[in-house]
C-alpha cells in the first residue's frame, strides 16, 4: 500500500466511512494498527487517525498490557451507533 | 436631537470596562487577575472556547515537573469566576480605536457557540453524536475531534461549542430549506434512517425529491470544482429507499390538536408540504384536490420513468399518517367561503396546470395538445394514440422534454423538439435535454411555430416554422431571437404538443380571489397572505412555474406564516440560514485534495425506450457510503441535528443562534495575544508533514499529557511505542535561513523536560538530543539539564543536516558530531521530535489601524522602553503582556504580565480625572 500523505483534514474526515470496516476487521479478534490497516486495505498512518478517533469516541479500546512487538491491540467496545 | 447631542458632549458615556485584555493565555489571565484584584473592571476576550492558551495543553512545566493542568486550571477558574473580570470566550476583537480623550472604543464579536452556555452541562453527548470529524487543534492535529466539541477536558468554561463556518453551499442552495449537507453526513456515518428523518423535517416528499428534483445543491457542491459533485439527490433517494425497505415508521408522532383547522386547496408539493408542517404543529388539516388523485404535478405531470406513482403515494402516506385528510375530486371555487366549513385559514396552492397556447393559426386543429394536458392524460391512463405518429413538441423546457420522452415511450414514429433558440438557451435542465437526445428525441433548433398545417379532415399535417437567429443578450443575459427574413421550414407532424409554458387555472375563482395581470394569484410573496386575511396563496399559482424544491419551500413558508397569523404573531422571515461559506476558503483549508472519482450517474437510457420503468438505478450501500464520504464538510457543522437529538437539556443547542457584535468603551488595553509556533514544514530537510514519524515538540507534549490523544506515547505513523527517540533543537529559531535569528528561549528546556518525562514513561527508550548549545539560564534550569543527562539522555552537539524515512517508517538522521571530531554521522530512530521555536503573532497589529501599533524588527509588539517601562507600547494606554512582545517561558510571561498590569493601573490612575468614573468593586 503506497504511503502517500493525504491532507490530515481529508483523512480524519473519512473516519466514519472507515469505521464499519475497522469494526468488521476487529470482529475476528483484537488487532494492532498495522494489522487493522492490512485488513481494511488502507495506509497504516491513516489508520492511526481512524483508530485513535474511534478510541476517543468510545468505539474501540486498547487491551491493557497487550503490547506485542511495540504495538498495542485494539478491540471493539460494543458501541453500535 | 440637538439637546441630546449637547448632553452627550458635556457628559461622555461612562466606560463599559476599565481595561480590555485581548487574549486569555497565561499572560492575559495574569494581567486580568491582577487588575481585577486591584478593583478594575476587566473585559477579557479570548478567541478560543476556553481560557488557558497554550499552557493548559502542556504535559508538565520545567524545571519543577509540576503538572501544567494542575497549575493552570486554578488560575483559569479564578479568571472566569473573578467578580471584576468579564470573560468572553469564543469571541474576537475586531478593531480598537483610540478616542480623543485617551479612552478606547473596541468592536468585539461574540461568536455564536450554538450552545446555551448556562444550560450546557458539559456532558459531551453532542460531541459523541456529532457526525463531522475535523482535526483537533488542541491535540496538535494528532487526532480528530467533532464539529460539536468541548475544547479539551480541562476547558474553562467546560461548555460545548459547535464549529460552524456558515451554511454549506449545498444546503444554502436548496429552495426547500433541506439540510443537504446534514443528510449526506448522516449517510456517511451509516445513519440512513436519521438521514431520512432529517429530510422529513422539511417535507414529507423524501422519495419524490430523491428522484425528481433538479438538485440545485449539486450545482453548488464544492467538490464539483474538483472531480465532480456528490450525487446529493440520489443520496436522498438512497435514504428514502432504505427507510421504505426497513418498514420503520417515520418517527413523527401526531401532536396534540391545537383546535384550529386549515384547508389547503391543491395537493401538489406546496400543498402537501404545508399540510405536513401544519399538521406537525397540531392543526387539523384537510386538503381539497380537484383531480381524481392526490399529488398534483408530482402525480399528473412528471412521467413515471422519472418518478413512479408508488413513490409519490408513499410520500403522501407520510401526510395522511399524521391525520391529514385528502378529499379528491373536490373543486374549490371560493376559498374564502371555506371559513363557513369551520376552517380558520385557507391556503391556495393550485399550481400551474394549464398549458399556454401556441398563438398561431391552426392551433385548434385535431392533434394539437398542450404539454401538461398530454402528460396528465398519460398519467391517468387516458388514450392518446401516438403509436406510429410523427410528433413535434414545441418548447424547450422540462415539460417539453418530459412530453417528448413520454411520446417516445408511447410508440411515436418520430419525436422532434422544435425550439426557437439554441440548445444553450434551453430552459430545460441540461440533463433532461441530453437524456432526451439519448432516447432518440430529435431537436430542431432556431425555429418558431408560425402555423399549424392541416389535412382535408382538419387534422394536423405539419408545423410551418419561421427560422430564427440569435440576437444580442437581453437584460438577463439570455440572447434574444429574431426572425430570419424569408426563411422558413415545415416540420411534418401528426401530433403537435405545445409545451411553451404553463399558467395557473384560475378561471373557477372568478373575482373571488384576486389575480395578477399575468394570470397568477395575487398574494404577498413574503407572507403568502392574500387580500382576504384568512386566505393565503403560495407556490407556482402565485410565482409561475418553478420546480419541486421551490414549491416545497413555498409550502414551508406558507405554513410558517399561517401559523404566525393564527397565533397573532407578526409575520417574520422564515429563512434563518447562515450566510453561505466561501468555497475558496473551504478549498484553502487543505493543502491538497486526493483524487476521488464521482459516482456514476446510474442512468439506464436506451435509444428507443419502450416502457415507463424507472431509468435511474438506486445507489447501493457501498456506493452511498463512498459517495457521501467525498463530502468535504464545507461549513464544518453539517446541521445533521444529531447534537440536538442527543442533548439531554431541552433548548440547550440552538442552531439559530447568531454572532453578536458589541461596541465597548474602555480606559486601557492589554494586548496578550501570545506567540505562534514555527511551522516545521518550512525546514523541508527534516521532513515534517512528509515523514509520518517526524513530529513537533508541541505534539510530543500532547502525547505526554494526561489528556493525550493516544492511549500512550505512540508514533503516529503506525501506532508503535517508540524506543529510539531523537530531538532536533533550534528548529526554526536561531536560523537565518528561515529569517529568525532569535533564540526562542524555552525550546531547550521543554525538550529537556520531555526527555525526563519520556525516560519515566518509556524506561527502555533511548533519547538523543541534537543541539547547538543548551541554553538553561534560569533558576534550577542547568541543574535540570544535568539531571536529564544523569538519567541517561544523550546530548550530541552539532546540527542535523537532513532526515530520510526508511520503508518501515524509521528515520535516518545525518548529523554533525562536533564533540567527536566533527564527523558526519548517521543514526536511525523510531521517532524524531523537532523542537520548534516561536514566531510573533501578527494578529496583534490587526487590532488597530494600519501602522498604529508599532512592532519591533522581528514582528513582536514593540516596547519602546522595555528596560525601564516593560509592558508599555507605542500607544499611550495600550500595553502588552507576555510573549506577544517576545519569546518568554511561562514564568517570565507571568512576571511580564504582572508588570503590564501595574503599568495599566498607573495609567488609569494617572488619567483618572479625565475619565468618566465607573463603580469599582473590590475583589
Amino acid at each position: 500500500m503506497p504511503a502517500l500523505n493525504r491532507d490530515v483534514r481529508e483523512v480524519i474526515r473519512e473516519e466514519a466511512v472507515w469505521r464499519p470496516r475497522i469494526l468488521d476487521a476487529l470482529a475476528g479478534g483484537p488487532l494492532t494498527v498495522p494489522e487493522i490497516a492490512d485488513a481494511i486495505g488502507a495506509p497504516t498512518h491513516e489508520t492511526v487517525f481512524w483508530v485513535m478517533g474511534m478510541r476517543r469516541y468510545g468505539w474501540l479500546a486498547e487491551i491493557k498490557g497487550s503490547e506485542a512487538d511495540g504495538f498495542f491491540r485494539y478491540e471493539p467496545t460494543g458501541r453500535v451507533s | 436631537m440637538t439637546d441630546t447631542c449637547a448632553v452627550q458632549e458635556a457628559a461622555p458615556a461612562a466606560l463599559d470596562y476599565d481595561v480590555l485584555v485581548v487574549g486569555a493565555g497565561i499572560g492575559g489571565m495574569e494581567s486580568a487577575l491582577k487588575l481585577g484584584d486591584m478593583g478594575y473592571k476587566v473585559l477579557l476576550v479570548e478567541k478560543e472556547a476556553s481560557v488557558g492558551g497554550k499552557m493548559i495543553l502542556l504535559s508538565k512545566v520545567f524545571p519543577t515537573l509540576d503538572c501544567a493542568s494542575c497549575i493552570s486550571t486554578p488560575k483559569m477558574a479564578s479568571t472566569i469566576h473573578h467578580p471584576n473580570i468579564t470573560p468572553w470566550t469564543y469571541s474576537k476583537v475586531d478593531q480598537i480605536r483610540k478616542a480623543a480623550d485617551g479612552t478606547f472604543s473596541a468592536t468585539v464579536t461574540q461568536n455564536a457557540r450554538f450552545v446555551d452556555i448556562d444550560a450546557c452541562t458539559g456532558c459531551q453527548k453532542c460531541e459523541t453524536a456529532c457526525t463531522v470529524a475535523v482535526p483537533d487543534q488542541f491535540n496538535a492535529d494528532l487526532v480528530g475531534r467533532r464539529a460539536a466539541h468541548i475544547a479539551f477536558p480541562q476547558a474553562v468554561p467546560k461548555k460545548a461549542v459547535i464549529d460552524r463556518a456558515g451554511s454549506s453551499p449545498c444546503s444554502f442552495a436548496c429552495p426547500a430549506g433541506i439540510q443537504a449537507h446534514g443528510y449526506v453526513s448522516l449517510i456517511r456515518s451509516g445513519l440512513d434512517e436519521e438521514a431520512y428523518r432529517l429530510v422529513l423535517q422539511a417535507t414529507p416528499l423524501v422519495g419524490t425529491l430523491g428522484r425528481a428534483c433538479y438538485a440545485p445543491c449539486e450545482g453548488e457542491c464544492t467538490r464539483g470544482s474538483l472531480e465532480g459533485t456528490l450525487p446529493i439527490r440520489r443520496l436522498k433517494r438512497y435514504a428514502s429507499d432504505v427507510h421504505d425497505a426497513s418498514g420503520n415508521d417515520n418517527g413523527v408522532e401526531r401532536p396534540e390538536p391545537n383546535g384550529k383547522r386549515v384547508a389547503i386547496v391543491g395537493s401538489g408539493p406546496t400543498g402537501l408540504t404545508a399540510a405536513w408542517q401544519l399538521a406537525r404543529m397540531g392543526y387539523a388539516v384537510k386538503i381539497l384536490e380537484a383531480a381524481p388523485v392526490a399529488g398534483g404535478f408530482l402525480r399528473l405531470g412528471i412521467p413515471s420513468y422519472r418518478l413512479p406513482e408508488a413513490v409519490v403515494e408513499r410520500d403522501i402516506e407520510n401526510v395522511t399518517d399524521l391525520g391529514v385528510e385528502i378529499e379528491t375530486g373536490r373543486r374549490v371555487d371560493d376559498p374564502a367561503a371555506l371559513a363557513g366549513e369551520g376552517f380558520d385559514a385557507v391556503l391556495v396552492a393550485t399550481g400551474t396546470h394549464r398549458s399556454l397556447g401556441l398563438g398561431v393559426p391552426g392551433e385548434d386543429r385535431l392533434g394539437v395538445i398542450g404539454g401538461t394536458d398530454f402528460l396528465r392524460r398519460v398519467k391517468l391512463d387516458e388514450p392518446v394514440g401516438l403509436a406510429g405518429k410523427r410528433v413535434v413538441v414545441v418548447g424547450g423546457g422540462n415539460v417539453a422534454m418530459d412530453a417528448a420522452r413520454t411520446a417516445r415511450r408511447l410508440g411515436a414514429a418520430s419525436v422532434t423538439v422544435a425550439y426557437r433558440r439554441s440548445r444553450d438557451e434551453m430552459p430545460a435542465h441540461h440533463v433532461e435535454s441530453a437524456d432526451a437526445e439519448k432516447e432518440g428525441v430529435a431537436f430542431r433548433l432556431l425555429v418558431a411555430p408560425a402555423e399549424v398545417l392541416g389535412d382535408a379532415q382538419g387534422a394536423v399535417a405539419g408545423l410551418r416554422c419561421q427560422a430564427m437567429r440569435l440576437g444580442s443578450p437581453d437584460a438577463s443575459g439570455r440572447r434574444s431571437v429574431e426572425p430570419v427574413a424569408g426563411s422558413g421550414v415545415t416540420l411534418e407532424a401528426d401530433v403537435i404538443i405545445a409545451a411553451i409554458g404553463m399558467k395557473p387555472d384560475t378561471a373557477m375563482f372568478g373575482d373571488r380571489v384576486a389575480v395578477q395581470q399575468n394570470g397568477r394569484l395575487a398574494a404577498d410573496t413574503a407572507t403568502c397572505q392574500t387580500a382576504v386575511a384568512h386566505v393565503f396563496a403560495a407556490g407556482d399559482a402565485v410565482n409561475g412555474p418553478t420546480d419541486i424544491t421551490r414549491a416545497v419551500g413555498e409550502g414551508r413558508k406558507a405554513a410558517h406564516q399561517i401559523d404566525a397569523w393564527l397565533n397573532g404573531r407578526a409575520f417574520d422571515n422564515w429563512d434563518d440560514r447562515l450566510p453561505v461559506v466561501d468555497k475558496q476558503a473551504v478549498l484553502a483549508r487543505q493543502k491538497a485534495f486526493a483524487l476521488s472519482a464521482p459516482t456514476s450517474d446510474g442512468m439506464n437510457l436506451v435509444s428507443a425506450p419502450a416502457d415507463f420503468s424507472e431509468i435511474e438505478a438506486p445507489l447501493t450501500e457501498p456506493e452511498a457510503r463512498r459517495a457521501s464520504g467525498r463530502c468535504i464538510d464545507c461549513a464544518v457543522c453539517s446541521e445533521c441535528n444529531e447534537c440536538v437529538e442527543h442533548c439531554p437539556v431541552d433548548g440547550c443547542i440552538d442552531l439559530r443562534a447568531r454572532d453578536e457584535t458589541h461596541e465597548i468603551r474602555v480606559g486601557a488595553v492589554v494586548v496578550s495575544t501570545g506567540f505562534k509556533l514555527f511551522p516545521a514544514d518550512l525546514k523541508p530537510q527534516y521532513g515534517y508533514g512528509v515523514y509520518k514519524n517526524v513530529i513537533t515538540g508541541m505534539q510530543m507534549d500532547r502525547l505526554l499529557a494526561p489528556t493525550r490523544p493516544f492511549n500512550t506515547i505512540l508514533r503516529p505513523g503506525d501506532g508503535k511505542v517508540p524506543e529510539r527517540i531523537a530531538y532536533v533543537l533550534c528548529t526554526g529559531s536561531r536560523d537565518q535561513t528561515v529569517g529568525n535569528p532569535l533564540c526562542s528561549r524555552f525550546c531547550c528546556m521543554y525538550s529537556i523536560k520531555q526527555n525526563q518525562l519520556l525516560m519515566g514513561a518509556l524506561p527502555l527508550a533511548d533519547i538523543t538530543v541534537h543541539y547547538m548549545d543548551i541554553r538553561a539560564p534560569g533558576k534550577r534550569y542547568d541543574e535540570f539539564y544535568e539531571q536529564a543527562k544523569a538519567m541517561g539522555a544523550n546530548y550530541v552537539k552539532g546540527r542535523v543536516a537532513d532526515i530520510t524515512e526508511q520503508p518501515n517508517g524509521d528515520l535516518l538522521l545525518k548529523y554533525e558530531d562536533i564533540e567527536n571530531g566533527g564527523a558526519i554521522t548517521q543514526a536511525e530512530y523510531d521517532i524524531v521530535v523537532l523542537a520548534v521555536g516561536v514566531q510573533p503573532n501578527r494578529d496583534a497589529e490587526q487590532l488597530f489601524n494600519v501602522g498604529e501599533l508599532s512592532l519591533d524588527e522581528w514582528g513582536y509588539v514593540d516596547e519602546p522602553e522595555e528596560d525601564v517601562n516593560p509592558g508599555q507600547t507605542g500607544i499611550p494606554g495600550v500595553f502588552v503582556a507576555g510573549a506577544a512582545s517576545g519569546a518568554k517561558d511561562i514564568a517570565d510571561s507571568i512576571v511580564h504580565a504582572g508588570a503590564a498590569a501595574a503599568q495599566v493601573a498607573a495609567h488609569l490612575e494617572r488619567t483618572k480625572p479625565a475619565l468618566p468614573q465607573i463603580e469599582m468593586v473590590p475583589a
